[in-house]
């Protein structure tokens, strides 16, 4: 614990005073952090090579639509997490990406109940897919770190909300990435394998929020 | 800190004002902080006495604020309201110390008296007896000689072993056999075979 008088430590704390480069806008460090990542998973789509039916897949809307959603959600998400290191900020910009993340999740569900209709409950087959957490890791991992080395900028107010949502904004982007190398599309094992590879790591990292991100200037426990 | 001085001059609410300040701080004026951090003490104070803080000395959540408050300085924003940003990081700072508290207190208990000794009547006894220095030295005159002789070289004299061996003349390993046997028969005739009784396997 502190035994100093609080005057003291006022004194010695403005006395250790230097100038400070101040925190960036949560839209513009979202934008930054895209503009480092994007080439990282550009990279990672590149070297595993395209999907033989992309251009087929850039003509279907729903795919469109699902991808869009996905890459809403992963900046929305990066820019909830750069919003929820500032202390102050309004609590409504934590929930910024529920809205894309809700058209993403509901578009796959709309495709498991469309397969359902058409196929019945043969079409929803659940096979392992084992490509999908090391797909999602591999090209989630460039703007992981990019988000890491990010909100550890930021102050550790929400540790938890933060670290599970730069998660879900890496793990969206890395999903955008796995679409484009990885041919599977039934609706059934995107939503178990992919998304809830990112699902999973969302939880993972929200639950090491507080091990991530610390008070630099907190006693020890 | 002329700068800062001009601030306070100019009509201006206190936010503003502590907004300005802070922003002249980031910047890295001295003075300029000190007065943040001076304006920032009844706030903090203010914020942390309206929420519960049973147990915890509101002074530590004061500097524990301040001292958060210098690490992440950079995150203030001139462009936003001042006093939200501060209480909202000392409501968090102090939800903290509530947990950390909560934590030392599921690990200790409270104990009125400490207990000078365990709390079983037999561990007492060798503390709180004086013991009759008379009635030890008739004991190890009565002891047969060898043992005796041990008993006096080892465990009066402190020598070792060794010296024991050489001053006597007796083995090392007749020495052990002897100041074993000898403690036995004293611990017989000091404390009685009743104790020794006790001692014994059922």
């Amino acid at each position: 614990m502190i035994k100093i008088p609080t005057d003291e430590l006022v004194k010695r704390l403005a006395a250790d005073v230097v100038p400070v480069r101040r925190l960036r806008s949560p839209f513009l460090r979202t934008a930054v952090w895209f503009g480092l990542s994007w080439p990282w998973v550009a990279a990672i789509v590149f070297i595993m090579g395209l999907r033989p039916d992309l251009g087929e897949r850039l003509m279907d809307g729903r795919w469109l639509i699902e991808q869009g959603a996905a890459l809403a959600t992963a900046m929305m998400a990066a820019m909830a997490a750069f919003c929820a290191g500032v202390p102050g900020r309004p609590r409504w910009e934590h929930y910024m990406p529920l809205l894309p993340l809700a058209v993403w999740l509901g578009v796959l569900g709309e495709g498991c109940v469309q397969t359902w209709f058409s196929l019945g409950s043969a079409g929803l087959v659940l096979r392992p897919d084992w490509q999908c957490l090391p797909g999602i890791a591999m090209v989630g991992f460039g703007p992981a770190v990019a988000m890491a080395v990010m909100i550890l900028r930021g102050s550790a107010i929400a540790p938890m909300t933060t670290t599970a949502l730069g998660a879900l904004a890496a793990g969206g982007l890395a999903q955008v990435g796995l679409r484009l190398f990885h041919p599977v599309d039934a609706s059934l094992m995107v939503l178990v394998w992919q998304t809830g590879t990112v699902f999973g790591l969302v939880l993972l990292a929200g639950l090491l929020g507080r091990q991530i991100l610390r008070w630099r200037y907190a006693p020890a426990p | 800190m002329a700068a800062a001085r001009e601030i306070f001059v100019a009509d201006e609410t206190g936010d503003a004002v502590l907004g300005r300040l802070m922003k002249l701080a980031q910047a890295g004026d001295a003075a300029a902080y000190a007065e943040v951090l001076r304006r920032s003490l009844p706030i903090i104070a203010r914020v942390v006495s309206s929420q519960r803080h049973y147990g915890l000395e509101i002074n530590d959540v004061v500097q524990d604020v301040l001292l958060s408050l210098h690490s992440v300085r950079h995150t203030y924003d001139p462009d936003r309201p001042f006093v939200p940003w501060l209480a909202s990081i000392a409501r968090h700072r102090l939800i903290d110390a509530h947990r950390r508290h909560a934590r030392v207190a599921r690990n200790e208990s409270a104990v009125p008296e400490l207990p000078e000794t365990f709390s079983s009547d037999d561990s007492k006894k060798g503390v709180e007896s004086q013991g009759d220095p008379e009635l030890l030295r008739r004991a190890i005159a009565n002891l047969p000689a060898g043992q005796r002789q041990a008993v006096e070289l080892l465990k009066l004299r402190e020598l070792s072993l060794k010296e024991a061996s050489a001053e006597s003349g007796m083995s090392v390993a007749a020495l052990k056999v002897a100041v074993h046997r000898g403690l036995k028969a004293l611990r017989l005739r000091l404390v009685g075979d009743k104790l020794e009784e006790t001692k014994q396997p059922k």
